[in-house]
């Protein structure tokens, strides 16, 4: 068994552990395609993030670009209509730093040469920092000499608005500026001055540098010649270019050219760069008019730091969702397990039950006829159990021509009940086996049964000793349902008196009853399960029936135990129909069928108790043998015995002195020879003495006990009733034929 | 029924005739006392002519043989009839005494 069960543990493990790494691999793949989806998904939205942060920053940028742009185009008019008056430029200028408050300065610069009066004319008109005061200077210095400026030269070059590289104002504060410039020309539509706008790039730093769609993400921006406008790394702001960095081998690969070309280029994009082991997203878009490119670099980690963190708790679910199926398939298994023990144990407890059943029934008698020779008794008994084993019993033998017999219920049914009736059953033939009397084997039985009774079990008993040579019937009935007699001139019950049930209570003195069972009779014994067999409806088969049939089958004149208990059987059924049997159902039927009428020879002889009437006793043998035909040495030896036991009474049955009789009555039937020895003396059973032993030496014989003996050895049965008062000692010797 | 008896050289023969039923065994009760008193020497019970013994006759035989026992003496049953042989054998008195034909 041991075995099977580690082979089914394997197995099952096996079966568990596939589970597992199946729902494992599910629940990785899932993770794998749903991490792929919302990294994808989480790009998206820093793509957007990054590029609407652009986005806004530029036109904010956009903003004060075009209020500088504003600035000049609005004062361009006047500048044209004063180009006549040089010395009322320096008012213009005022102007537009006065009326514009991005404007830090401005200036007008004369063509070199347009001026007649002088060859180099540029009044700049500036905002002073600290105080705010707008003063007034001119640009037209040696060491300055504007007209080889950036500012100067590029918006005559393209002939259009140009904004200049920013630059470090050194003069004033050390401000990051960076002008706009507009060529100007005159009625003839030559150029004849440029007029700019310094605006202060201060805030571009903050503007730009505060951009954080993420805790580490920065910003970069670039002039158009690539140098670095703003950058978290001071150092290199308006000190480095993104040439110099590349250059500087900061960062090599290609990438980053192409990103730095890009850029320089005035595109949009989104470029992916690995640097100093981190991987990061730039974005990058162009200021337009400015040439200047702003660009956001996130590093992914940021970008995926929520969907690792998500990915980590997916990570812990499956890992509990994991155990949990473990725990449950563990647990399932060992209910399996379980399981499968109490099928085990229920198959064991069948096969055991099989056997009980076994057991218990070969204690009930059922070879029928019991008796084949014998001709004054016959017996039919049935016993079917409800379950496996049953609490009925019923039991019947034959001792010293008694028929005992029993029948009984145990209360409860199966096991328990089983239990208790095969106790009920072997002390029944013990204590039977030496007591004779129903009510004594009763009480005995009782009295053992109701000790230390602490299952309060009882058993409703009906027990019955037939003294088959004279059909007298002794019986004792503990709570079970009266039998019914069944004979030639009628069917009834027999009458019972109310005894406590075997097992309720010790020492409960059990009433004797008597009666005279007429040749032919039949007794009727069964238990509850026929009285209260029911149908579907749960109507009870009942006592009406049962007394109906056998009344029946008394009219009919078939009542022997073999029809009774089979035609019961039939209308049993007949009435049950499909209904589960709910009880044991028994019931047991003896006829006793000793005819006095077919006693062929009868003779009777009546002595006084006196030692020397033997003679007569011998004399009256001796005729009676004679007349049975029975051979000389067969009647020395019956007349011994008959010696021996009237002799008995004789010595004992009466007080020394007193006068009594005592009848000898033989009869013969052509097959036995019965002798009735009664007298009215004490009660005084010749059967109690103990048997002697006869291979003892002579030094330890006894000298008694010899004429029991010696009865017993010549008879074939001998039996002893007191009856009405009599000492019946019977004595039956089979004829030979 | 009727006992002779007859000793000779601390031999005794006592010759039983009749039938030892229980009436009888009262009557020669006193015999087989006699007998008892000689228990110490043979004694040789003569059935030759007994027909018939019940418990009371065989008792006697019995408390006889025990005499002898305890005394040192023996007891031959001589010459007993087939019927009185099989109560001799359901009493179990066949291997009890001697018994001679």
């Amino acid at each position: 068994m041991a075995h099977t069960l580690t082979d089914i543990e394997k197995k099952s493990a096996r079966a568990g552990l596939l589970l597992i790494i199946i729902a494992a691999l599910t629940l990785e793949a899932t993770s794998i395609v749903q991490y792929f989806y919302s990294q994808k998904g989480i790009k998206e939205e820093a793509s957007m993030r990054a590029e609407s942060q652009l986005e806004t920053t530029k036109v904010r940028i956009m903003d004060i670009i075009n209020q500088a742009e504003a600035a000049v185009r609005n004062s361009v008019w006047i500048a044209q209509w004063c180009l006549e008056v040089p010395d009322s430029m320096g008012r213009v200028t005022q102007r537009i730093v006065h009326d514009n408050p991005v404007v830090v300065g401005s200036t007008v610069a004369f063509v070199p040469g347009y001026n007649k009066r002088h060859e180099l004319f540029a009044p700049y008109c500036y905002r002073e920092s600290g105080t705010g005061e707008i003063k007034l200077k001119s640009l037209a210095t040696t060491q300055y000499d504007y007209p080889s400026q950036e500012w100067f030269t590029k918006p005559i070059e393209l002939d259009t608005g140009y904004w200049s590289e920013p630059y470090i104002d050194e003069g004033g504060g050390e401000m990051l500026m960076t002008t706009y410039s507009l060529p100007l020309r005159d009625s003839k539509g030559n150029v004849a001055a440029v007029i700019t706008a310094d605006i202060s790039l201060d805030w571009l730093n903050e503007l730009v540098g505060n951009i954080s769609v993420y805790p580490n993400a920065y910003s970069v921006l670039l002039s158009r010649s690539g140098q670095i406008m703003v950058c978290p790394v001071e150092t290199l702001v308006m000190n480095t270019s993104i040439q110099d960095l590349q250059r500087n081998s900061l960062a090599d690969n290609e990438t980053f050219n192409d990103i730095s070309h890009s850029m320089l280029s005035g595109h949009y994009g989104n470029r992916r760069i690995k640097h100093q082991g981190v991987t990061s997203q730039i974005y990058f878009a162009p200021v337009e008019r400015t040439g200047w490119s702003m660009s956001i670099v996130i590093p992914e980690n940021e970008i995926f730091a929520g969907i690792r963190r998500i990915g980590v708790i997916v990570k812990l679910l499956q890992i509990l969702g994991i155990v949990m199926l473990i725990l449950l398939l563990r647990s399932v298994a060992k209910r399996q397990y379980k399981y499968k023990m109490l099928n085990e144990q229920k198959e064991r407890i069948e096969g055991e039950l099989q056997i009980a059943s076994a057991i218990q029934m070969a204690m009930i008698p059922k070879i029928y006829p019991p008796y084949p020779e014998r001709e004054d008794i016959d017996v039919f008994g049935q016993l079917t159990p409800a379950k496996e084993v049953g609490g009925d019993l019923f039991d019947f033998y034959i001792r010293e021509e008694k028929l005992f017999f029993c029948i009984g219920d145990v209360s409860g049914k199966g096991i328990p009940a089983s239990l208790y009736m095969m106790v009920t059953r072997a002390l029944f033939r013990t204590i039977s086996a030496h007591e004779s009397s129903p009510d004594k084997i009763m009480s005995n039985l009782n009295d053992i049964m109701s000790q230390d009774n602490e299952s309060n079990m009882f058993v409703t008993l009906f027990l019955g000793v037939l003294d088959l040579p004279t059909g007298r019937l002794h019986y004792c009935n503990a709570g079970h349902d009266a039998p019914i007699l069944i004979g030639n001139t009628g069917a009834g019950m027999l009458p019972v008196d109310s005894n406590l049930p075997v097992g309720v209570m010790p020492e409960w003195k059990y009433s004797l009853q008597e009666s005279v069972i007429d040749p032919d009779t039949c007794i009727f014994l069964y238990t509850d399960g026929l009285t209260e067999a029911e149908d579907l409806e749960h109507r009870q088969y009942g006592m009406t029936r049962i007394k109906e049939l056998t009344q029946q089958l008394q009219q009919n004149g078939t009542f022997s135990p073999t029809v009774i208990i089979n035609r019961m059987t039939d209308a049993v059924h007949l009435f049950v129909g499909n209904a589960d049997q709910s009880d044991d159902l028994t019931m047991l039927a003896i006829q006793y069928t000793l005819h006095q009428k077919d006693f062929k020879f009868q003779r009777s002889l009546t002595l006084t108790n006196d030692i020397k009437r033997i003679p007569r006793l011998n004399a009256f043998i001796d005729d009676v043998c004679n007349a049975n035909g029975i051979d000389m040495s067969e009647s020395m030896q019956i007349n011994l015995a008959l010696e021996e036991a009237v002799s008995n009474v004789i010595n004992y049955a009466y007080p020394t002195g007193t006068k009594g009789d005592i009848t000898i009555e033989a009869k013969s039937n052509g097959e036995k020879m019965f002798f009735i020895i009664s007298d009215t003396g004490t009660p005084f059973d010749p059967t109690a003495r103990p048997a002697v032993d006869t291979t003892l030496s002579a030094e330890d014989r006894e000298i008694g006990g010899l004429g029991i003996h010696l009865i017993r050895k010549i008879m074939d049965h001998i039996n002893y009733e007191r009856t009405d008062g009599h000492n019946v000692f019977t004595l039956i010797k089979k004829l030979s034929k | 029924m009727e006992v002779i008896t007859n000793t000779q050289d601390n031999v005794t023969t006592a010759q039983l005739i009749g039938r030892l039923d229980t009436p009888a065994s009262q009557e020669i009760s006193g015999d087989f006392e006699s007998l008892i008193k000689l228990a110490d020497g043979t004694v040789i019970l003569d059935c030759s002519q007994l027909e018939y013994i019940s418990s009371s006759g065989l008792r006697l035989f019995l408390s006889l043989r025990k005499a002898a026992a305890s005394k040192g003496g023996k007891v031959i049953v001589k010459a007993i009839n087939n019927d009185i042989r099989s109560v001799f054998m359901m009493t179990g008195f066949l291997n009890l005494f001697e018994i001679q034909n």
